[in-house]
C-alpha cells in the first residue's frame, strides 16, 4: 500500500497518480505504481482477465504507469483526434465529454483537446501541443534526428566494431569515431580487416553459470552442469583449422590467447558478408582461475574500448584467430583441498 | 513368565507384524511437455538441492549442453539436448526438419504464417526422469520388497530395506536406477514422496519456469496432454506424440509420461519398451520341463530297477 499511495488523513488508497499532491496530503512510494491497489482487497497486478480490447488486454495484470498498455498512444489518432485506422484504433478525442477515451489508458493529458496550441514561453506539459504525442520529449515530437544527448549523434548509422574483419558496407566511416580507446601496452588493437585476425568473435552466456563465475563456480550442482570452458565454432571453421569436436583450440587476439575445448556445432554458421565468407565463434564468459572448476577467461581476449555515451565496454564483438592445439604454458588448476596451515 | 512372553513378542512375533499401509490416494504423476522445455536445468538443481544429492563429477561431455549424461543414484532428473540443424550456410533456405514438421498443414493466421516459415533447424530439450511405471520391472525384480508402489501409485525404493543387490538396475528398460557409490544401495526419483505427503509439489515441477514439468492427478495430466497434442498438430507440428500415456502391448503405462516431437530413440528412450519379465514365460516353461525330465531321470531307472 505504501508503494501505491494513500491519503495521509484517512489512509484511503489512491486510484491514480493524478491524485498525488505536493502538500503532504498524499504519500506514495512510487508514482509509476500508483493505482495498482486502488482500493482495499483489489490488487490489479493479480488480475487475469484475458479479454482483448482492440489490440490490448487492459485487465491483464497492471501496466505502469496508470495501466497504460501502449506508450505515446496519442499517435494512434490524427491531428483532429480521430483514429487513423478503425482496425487499429486505441484512443480518440470525445468532444462531448471533453477528454480522450478509448481501449487503453491514454498516454496523454486526458483533457487536452487536439487543437490545443501552447503559448510562447510555456513550459513542461503546457508546452506540448494537442497533436504532439511524444510527450517525453520537450517538444512532443518524435525525433529521427537527435539534436541533443548523444555524443555520437545526430543521425544514426551503422558502424563496425573497432576490431572488425570486414569493411563497413553501409557507411564510409569504418567505426565510431567518438569511441574511447584506452591506449596502452595492455590494449593493442588490430586494424580493420587485419588478415592476422580474420574471425569474428562474440561473447555469450550460458544458463548454468552467473556472470564471470565467482558466484557459481564454487557450487558443485552448477559446476557439474557446465564444468569446462569451451568455445562454440562452426563445422566449416573447425574443418578448415583441423579442430575436432571436444578437442582443444586456441583463440588469440592482439591482447591475449586462451585455450578451450571446442564445441563444434551446427548452431554456429559462417556468414556471407559483402560476397565473402565470414566465420564467427562464440566465447562463454563464465570461467576464471579460481573455483571448484576453472577455465580460460574470455576477457583475456577482449579490448579496452568504451562507448562514448555510457562507457559500455565493447566486449561483444572483436576480431580473433583460431587454431587447433593447446597453449604451451601452465594453466590454472582447480584447488579442491584447503591449503595446509604453517 | 513376563520375560518369556516379552521375548516371544519382541523376537518371534514383532518382526513379522506389519502396520496397515497408508490408505491409497489418487494416482499422481508427471507430464513433461518437452515443447516447453528451455533446457535451463532448474529441475536438476532443484532435485539435487531438495534431496541433498552429491554432484557427479565434473566432466565435459561435448554432447551439446548435456554434461549430466544419464540418470543415476545421484542424478534423478537429467536434461537431454538434441541438436537438429540442417547443413545450410547462412540459415537461409529450408532444412527439412525430421520428425514431421509440415508447413503445409498450417492454416491462415499470423501466428500460423510465422510458424510455417522454413526454419534452419531445432534444438530439442527434454527433462528425463524415472518413469514410475504403472507396473514396474524394478519392483517385480526386487528380491527384498524394498521397491513398492506407494499410496500415490508412484514407485518408491525404501532405502533401509534395499540390500544393494542391483537386480532393479538390470530390470529397468530405461536405465533409470544405479547403485550409489556412497552406500551401495539403489536410489532413484521418489517423485518427492516426502513433499507429496505434506501436500507439496515435487521440487522439479515447482522449479520449472515454463511449466514443462507438470505434477498432478494422472487422469487430469493425460487429458491435458491429449489436448496439447491436438493443439500442436493444428499448428503444423505433426511429429508431436505422447510417450507412456497409455499401456502398449509390451509395456504398461508410465505415471511420468512425456510429450515428444520426434522418435523416442532420438531422446534416448526406447521406441518400444519391453517389460523384461515377459521374457520369463518361456523360462518358466523350460524350467518346468527340466524339472519333469530330472525327476523322470531319477525315478524311471528306480522303477525299472524293480521297486
Amino acid at each position: 500500500m505504501e508503494i501505491n499511495g494513500y491519503r495521509t488523513a484517512d489512509g484511503e488508497q489512491l486510484k491514480s497518480y493524478e491524485e498525488l499532491a505536493e502538500d503532504g496530503s498524499t504519500a506514495c512510494g512510487g508514482w509509476l505504481y500508483c493505482g495498482v491497489f486502488p482500493q482495499r482487497g483489489m490488487n490489479r497486478a493479480n488480475h487475469r482477465d484475458p479479454t482483448l480490447a482492440g489490440s490490448v488486454y487492459p485487465n491483464w495484470c497492471f501496466s505502469w504507469p496508470h495501466n497504460r498498455r501502449i506508450m505515446y498512444s496519442r499517435a494512434s489518432a490524427d491531428p483532429l483526434g480521430r483514429p487513423w485506422s478503425d482496425r487499429k484504433k486505441l484512443i480518440w478525442w470525445n468532444p462531448v465529454q471533453g477528454k480522450w477515451i478509448g481501449l487503453d489508458e491514454p498516454d496523454f493529458e486526458p483533457a487536452k483537446p487536439p487543437g490545443y496550441q501552447p503559448k510562447p514561453g510555456q513550459k513542461g506539459m503546457e508546452a506540448i501541443a494537442g497533436d504532439a504525442p511524444f510527450i517525453q520529449h520537450p517538444d512532443g515530437r518524435g525525433w529521427l534526428f537527435a539534436p541533443a544527448a548523444v555524443k555520437d549523434g545526430p543521425l544514426p548509422t551503422h558502424y563496425e566494431p573497432r576490431e572488425s574483419p570486414v569493411r563497413n558496407p553501409l557507411y564510409s566511416v569504418q567505426y565510431n569515431p567518438t569511441l574511447k580507446e584506452h591506449n596502452g601496452p595492455l590494449n593493442p588493437l588490430a586494424p580493420p580487416v587485419d588478415p592476422a585476425f580474420p574471425v569474428a568473435a562474440t561473447t555469450c552466456r550460458l544458463t548454468e553459470h552467473y556472470l564471470s563465475g565467482p558466484m557459481s563456480r564454487f557450487n558443485s550442482w552448477l559446476n557439474e552442469l557446465q564444468p569446462e570452458m569451451f568455445v562454440e565454432i562452426s563445422p566449416e571453421l573447425a574443418a578448415g583449422r583441423g579442430i575436432t569436436h571436444g578437442g582443444w583450440m586456441v583463440v588469440s587476439t592482439p591482447r591475449g590467447k586462451i585455450e578451450a575445448r571446442a564445441m563444434v556445432t551446427r548452431r554456429i554458421k559462417p556468414l556471407t558478408v559483402d560476397g565473402r565468407l565470414l566465420h564467427q565463434i562464440a566465447v562463454p564468459i563464465h570461467w576464471g582461475y579460481a573455483g571448484e572448476v576453472v577455465g580460460a577467461i574470455a576477457n583475456d581476449l577482449t579490448s579496452l574500448l568504451t562507448e562514448p555515451n555510457v562507457s559500455m565496454h565493447e566486449g561483444k564483438s572483436f576480431a580473433c584467430q583460431v587454431r587447433a592445439g593447446r597453449l604451451n604454458c601452465r594453466q590454472p588448476r582447480a584447488v579442491t583441498a584447503p591449503r595446509e596451515e604453517g | 513368565m513376563n520375560i518369556i512372553s516379552r521375548i516371544i513378542q519382541n523376537r518371534l512375533l514383532y518382526p513379522f507384524r506389519r502396520p496397515a499401509p497408508p490408505p491409497p490416494r489418487s494416482a499422481m504423476g508427471f507430464f513433461t511437455d518437452t515443447t516447453l522445455c528451455i533446457g535451463c536445468k532448474a529441475c536438476e538443481v532443484a532435485c539435487k538441492q531438495w534431496n541433498q544429492l552429491p554432484a557427479d563429477g565434473f566432466s565435459w561431455s561435448g554432447k551439446s549442453y548435456d554434461n549430466t549424461m544419464m540418470l543415476s543414484a545421484s542424478t534423478w532428473r537429467h536434461v537431454t539436448f538434441v541438436e537438429q540443424f540442417g547443413a545450410d550456410i547462412d540459415g537461409n533456405g529450408a532444412a527439412m526438419v525430421p520428425g514431421g514438421y509440415s508447413p503445409s498443414t498450417a492454416s491462415g493466421s499470423i501466428l500460423e504464417t510465422l510458424l510455417a516459415q522454413p526454419k534452419p533447424g531445432r534444438w530439442l530439450m527434454m527433462s528425463d526422469v524415472c518413469k514410475h511405471c504403472a507396473q514396474a520391472p524394478c519392483q517385480v525384480a526386487c528380491p527384498t520388497g524394498a521397491i513398492i508402489h506407494n499410496e500415490f501409485a508412484d514407485v518408491y525404493i525404501q532405502n533401509d530395506i534395499c540390500n544393494g543387490c542391483g537386480y532393479c538396475v538390470a530390470a529397468c528398460p530405461f536405465g533409470v536406477i544405479t547403485r550409489s557409490d556412497v552406500d551401495g544401495h539403489a536410489h532413484k526419483c521418489t517423485l518427492c514422496y516426502d513433499r507429496q505427503r505434506d501436500g507439496m509439489t515435487p521440487a522439479c515441477a515447482k522449479a520449472c519456469p515454463t511449466e514443462s514439468i507438470i505434477f498432478g492427478p494422472l487422469e487430469e495430466l493425460r487429458e491435458r496432454a491429449r489436448r496439447r497434442v491436438i493443439q500442436l498438430h493444428e499448428r503444423g507440428q505433426t511429429g508431436a506424440r505422447l510417450y507412456g500415456d497409455q499401456a502398449t502391448e509390451t509395456y504398461p503405462a508410465l505415471h511420468a509420461f512425456f510429450l515428444l516431437l520426434d522418435q523416442p530413440s532420438l531422446y534416448g528412450l526406447p521406441d518400444q519398451p519391453y517389460f523384461p519379465q515377459l521374457h520369463l514365460g518361456g523360462d518358466y516353461l523350460r524350467m518346468a520341463v527340466g524339472i519333469v525330465l530330472t525327476v523322470a531321470a531319477v525315478v524311471v531307472p528306480l522303477l525299472s530297477y524293480g521297486f
